[in-house]
């Protein structure tokens, strides 16, 4: 008997209207994000990664060249980052609300990464591989280097652009979203 | 007359073939331009498109509000992701799914929107551009009722007639889970109906 009647709502079911007009006209929102020029801002996000990575170097080469008797340890590439207290010296500490607001903002941008167009993305993703890798690089040298305040400045100053860039994908991805009826 | 009829009915449907594979071959063409950035090609795909896809997504949320958002995203997203597109479905299904994403987005946001969304979607009057007309008003307004994940599977294979196995893709859900979901609307719906003294 249930039945019988499921199975009259699943034929009025289908009687459902599925084209329904919106009540205003979408298409100048919709033309006003796809017709936005390409954004290529995450290039000086990009290069300034690289300066960051070149800067490394250099300093990796000046304490292989000061060190070059001793076993040198090569730094592994971990894509999640662990936050070594020890990594930071003495001068600075990075919470757990740190911890916790990063992986929010990685778990919100990962999300977000799918909005962005096929380039945007990919340029997202190869800023934070270099971030990623600057910051695992430095850390390896402030094992050996702790109390080494020009490397921590820049460890610190690698993770604020990697928290820049994550807002910035964030930003960008939430403006076609918005609403003028709130 | 009878001649005449056939005759007549045979003409019409002959014009009807040639009228969708005329609007198939325009499509194809739309697409393949709007791939080459042709944003003019793609406001007309919007046009041949926006009423399904936003009706999909006010039945999906039931909020018009969060409707044209999510068919606004998805569109966006169409474009983003065109050359994606190689017609192994027709191009309505492709942008069904790119919808339901945007949908199911939305909802994943944060407990908090969620939480928000339903309520307007409680306080919401009935969007006046909704064509159901009695019997069918209640269905819809029933529909608007249902638990998340019953809905969303009832919208897909019960109004827009994808099988367990699209919904499930869509949705992400395995296709038991599907059918387990539509067994329950329909339990949900013929209560719920009842209880307000409609005859199902």
């Amino acid at each position: 008997m249930n039945d019988d009647r499921e199975d009259k709502l699943m034929v009025k079911a289908r009687q459902l209207s599925t084209s329904i007009s919106p009540q205003r006209d979408l298409w100048p929102g919709i033309a006003e994000a796809i017709d936005r020029p390409v954004n290529r801002s995450w290039m000086p996000m990009f290069a300034q990664a690289a300066a960051v990575v070149l800067l490394v170097a250099a300093s990796s080469g000046i304490t292989w060249y000061a060190v070059k008797d001793n076993q040198i340890v090569v730094a592994e590439y971990r894509p999640e980052l662990m936050f070594e207290q020890a990594s930071f010296g003495s001068r600075y500490t990075l919470g757990s609300g740190f911890q916790e607001a990063r992986d929010m903002l990685m778990a919100d941008m990962n999300a977000d990464l799918d909005q962005l167009a096929p380039e945007e993305r990919e340029d997202v993703e190869k800023s934070l591989a270099v971030m990623h890798g600057v910051i695992v690089e430095i850390n390896a040298e402030l094992v050996k280097d702790p109390e080494n305040l020009y490397l921590q400045e820049m460890l610190l100053k690698t993770y604020r652009d990697e928290l820049a860039l994550m807002r910035k994908v964030g930003g960008v991805t939430k403006n076609v979203m918005l609403r003028n009826d709130i | 007359m009878a001649a005449l009829l056939t005759a007549e009915t045979s003409d019409y449907s002959g014009q009807m073939v040639s009228a969708i594979n005329q609007a198939k071959v325009d499509e194809a063409g739309l697409i393949a331009r709007a791939k080459r950035s042709d944003s003019q090609a793609f406001e007309q795909l919007y046009r041949m498109h926006i009423d399904r896809v936003y009706g999909l997504c006010l039945r999906m949320t039931g909020n018009t509000h969060e409707a044209e958002d999510c068919a606004q995203e998805a569109f966006i997203q169409a474009w983003n992701k065109l050359d994606r597109f190689r017609g192994a479905s027709a191009f309505g299904t492709w942008l069904h799914r790119i919808a339901v994403n945007a949908v199911l987005g939305r909802f994943r946001k944060s407990k908090r929107e969620r939480d928000r969304i339903q309520v307007v979607a409680q306080d919401a009057p009935v969007p006046a551009s909704i064509n159901d007309s009695g019997d069918l008003r209640d269905l819809s307004d029933a529909v608007d009722k249902l638990p998340e994940g019953a809905r969303q599977v009832f919208v897909l294979h019960a109004v827009y007639g994808y099988s367990h196995e699209e919904a499930g893709k869509m949705l992400g859900i395995a296709t038991g889970t599907s059918k387990a979901q539509l067994h329950r609307a329909r339990r949900l719906l013929v209560q719920q109906l009842e209880n307000e003294g409609y005859e199902v």
